[in-house]
């Protein structure tokens, strides 16, 4: 064999794990970010792109899940369409709101679910999560994406917080229901694969 | 020559039990067997994307654990899924994802990448999507990626499924040619058509135990035990 | 919508870096000092450069009219009082300033995205980030680009599935559900062979780049995106 190559400095298997889980994590958020649900009695579409942020935090745990996070968003500015309503760009990000809602906050709120539901910055098995800290991070993270959403929104529309809050406020329940979906998927033993 | 002694290794319910076998270079060896008797998880092997839990691999004298960069570099491996291998979204990207590793020049890369193509009879198709192309180019871009490489040996896990006849042709022709020009082949099938003939040696796996060694002639007479249909038939 | 269009403007010629920097500048720019000079002239600056990269401001406009229509009801929103007058001009004005302030950026935005491959972007990014970061963003937004329309056929596959066999009837939650799930399965199944596929063509941390050069038209640029970004320092003084 040849021994050309000294120099190659190769990605460690345990980091080639994490690393691909993180980029199909980022490929499903943006499809699902194409997809919503339309609900009835002028309610806003049930849209499936929190379902990105969950996942990340819970199965990837914060840093992975983050950078699942950072790379969808960095994928979106360098112009491929994979915001809500295909959508891209740095201005849609920054206006943080169309129906495409709360990107930096879906960031944040990846990160913070994962460090409470995983404890550390690698993620543990599944099987070692209990179902109410699972639940916990992620009523963190939507706590998380309110936080930052929320006053973004008042920000970029000039608006006073608690009218920029009241327009949120019909997505809640949703987010709630989402929140429970997930954790039933992930904590409830619905992943035959893992 | 790649060679594989006593090698064991179990995970979930696929294992190999206590597998010896040398492919020497430049020789065209087909593995068969029937679903779940452990042909991918050997050939996995020879390039150490896994490791074996007893037994060692080595490729022409070198343990393959000790030298991973060189391992992969002297065995190419193409998987069964084009889809799955690829990782940049045009061909000429992912043709050169390999020598990009390396640390290659620009120059280098660029030629490694325009042979590689040239071999699969894809000359000039660098900037085209991997998505539109047929599936048979896109199996033979992921022959290219491996190419790009520049291995000694060549591993194809199912190279053929799934393909329509004339792509399965042009994958055939691509075979017979880097078999001329003294590249080693192991190609994974359960299914023996178009492909006996071509062989030097065919290697038979049952429940992870080598059952079956020889010649083309000689094994298809007992491949029928093994799940795969006699392609004279 | 917006994406790359080949072209040999100025614009497209810039190193994509350079290109960058004058976005995030912009944006600091503008939010950090939100009042009409800086709005307006924000808003010429970008029309000029949509004008070198030969794209029309009303096609931008148009690309993101949810986003814009959103923003317009901005100052709706604001002034609409749940008492007499009903209608108030003070917080409607405010609003509407806040909103205007959005559009040099989705012009700027729009600009950079329709004159930059993404493959520039990415090497961008490979050479921006320092070390192994860059590495992962790099090589990780080169396979979500190539993974997200192989993901969407995957999940629409799923969402064909469900309905072929009378999904719609069931409650949205349990349709989300089914989706979720079957999607996630599906996109699981393919980290471990893209593993295995990365790992064969020898995944490392210290691969050639993609190229990139600045130019000398490059330098002007920089200058200005760097003055952009570092203007917040200025109402220290």
């Amino acid at each position: 064999m040849s021994q050309e190559y000294e120099s190659v400095d190769l990605v460690g298997d345990e980091t080639v794990k994490q690393f691909t889980g993180a980029v199909l994590i980022a490929a499903l958020t943006a499809v699902l970010a194409q997809l919503s649900i339309p609900l009835p009695g002028g309610l806003p579409p049930f849209s499936l792109q929190p379902f990105g942020m969950f996942f990340a935090g819970l199965l990837l745990g914060p840093l992975w899940g983050g950078f699942a996070w950072a790379l969808y968003i960095l994928v979106g500015i360098a112009g491929v369409p994979v915001f809500s309503n295909g959508n891209a760009g740095l201005g849609y990000v920054l206006v943080g709101q169309g129906t495409g809602g709360f990107l930096v906050g879906f960031f944040a709120g990846a990160v913070v679910s994962g460090a409470i539901v995983h404890r550390g910055l690698q993620p543990r098995s599944l099987a070692s999560l209990s179902v109410p800290m699972q639940a916990a991070g992620c009523v963190a993270a939507v706590a998380v994406v309110y936080a930052i959403g929320v006053p973004w929104l008042g920000s970029v529309l000039g608006l006073p917080l608690t009218r920029a809050a009241s327009i949120m406020a019909p997505y809640l329940p949703l987010d709630l229901v989402k929140l429970a979906v997930a954790v039933g998927i992930v904590g409830g033993g619905s992943l035959a694969t893992r | 020559m790649i060679t594989a002694r006593n090698v064991t290794y179990s995970y979930d319910d696929v294992v190999l039990d206590d597998v010896s076998l040398s492919i020497p270079a430049g020789e065209f060896c087909l593995l068969v067997g029937p679903n779940g008797s452990g042909k991918t998880t050997l050939v996995r092997q020879f390039n150490g994307l896994l490791t074996p839990d007893n037994g060692t691999v080595t490729v022409d004298g070198s343990d393959v654990a000790d030298d991973p960069v060189a391992t992969r570099t002297s065995v190419g491996m193409v998987f069964q899924h084009p889809r799955d291998q690829f990782v940049a979204a045009t061909v000429g990207a992912d043709v050169a994802f390999g020598p990009e590793n390396l640390g290659l020049d620009r120059d280098d890369i660029d030629r490694r990448v325009t042979e590689a193509l040239a071999a699969v009879d894809l000359d000039g198709r660098e900037d085209e999507r991997l998505d539109e192309l047929s599936g048979g180019e896109q199996a033979r871009v992921a022959i290219a990626g491996a190419l790009a490489m520049e291995p000694s040996y060549l591993v194809l896990d199912e190279p053929l499924v799934g393909l329509d006849w004339p792509a399965r042709e042009s994958v055939l022709t691509q075979l017979d040619r880097l078999h001329t020009e003294g590249t080693a082949l192991v190609v994974v099938t359960h299914d023996l058509r178009d492909l006996y003939e071509r062989a030097d040696r065919i290697v038979g796996l049952r429940d992870g135990q080598v059952v079956l060694d020889d010649d083309p002639a000689t094994a298809l007479d007992a491949v029928a035990d093994l799940g795969v249909r006699d392609p004279r038939c | 919508m917006l994406s790359y269009r080949p072209g040999e403007t100025f614009v497209h010629r810039l190193d994509p870096r350079s290109k960058l920097l004058v976005q995030f500048g912009l944006a600091i720019a503008v939010f950090s000092r939100p009042t009409v000079p800086v709005t307006a002239a924000a808003t010429l600056l970008t029309l000029g450069m949509l004008a070198a990269a030969r794209l029309s401001p009303l096609a931008v406009i148009r690309a993101y009219w949810v986003v814009v229509a959103v923003l317009a009801l901005g100052p709706v929103i604001a002034g609409v009082a749940l008492g007499p007058p009903w209608f108030r001009f003070e917080p409607a004005l405010r609003s509407a300033r806040a909103v205007v302030r959005i559009v040099p950026l989705l012009f700027v935005s729009a600009a950079y995205l329709t004159t930059t491959p993404v493959r520039e972007t990415r090497a961008a990014v490979q050479r921006l980030i320092p070390g192994k970061a860059g590495q992962l963003f790099g090589v990780g937004m080169a396979l979500v680009i190539r993974l997200f329309p192989v993901l969407y056929q995957d999940i629409s596959e799923v969402r064909d599935a469900i309905r072929a066999r009378g999904g719609e009837r069931r409650p949205f939650y349990v349709r989300a559900r089914l989706l979720a799930v079957r999607s996630l399965e599906r996109t699981m199944d393919r980290s471990d062979r893209l593993g295995m596929a990365l790992r064969a063509r020898c995944f490392a941390w210290n691969p050639t780049l993609p190229p990139l050069a600045f130019e000398r038209r490059d330098y002007p640029v920089l200058v200005l995106g760097a003055v952009l970004t570092l203007s917040p320092l200025t109402l220290l003084l």
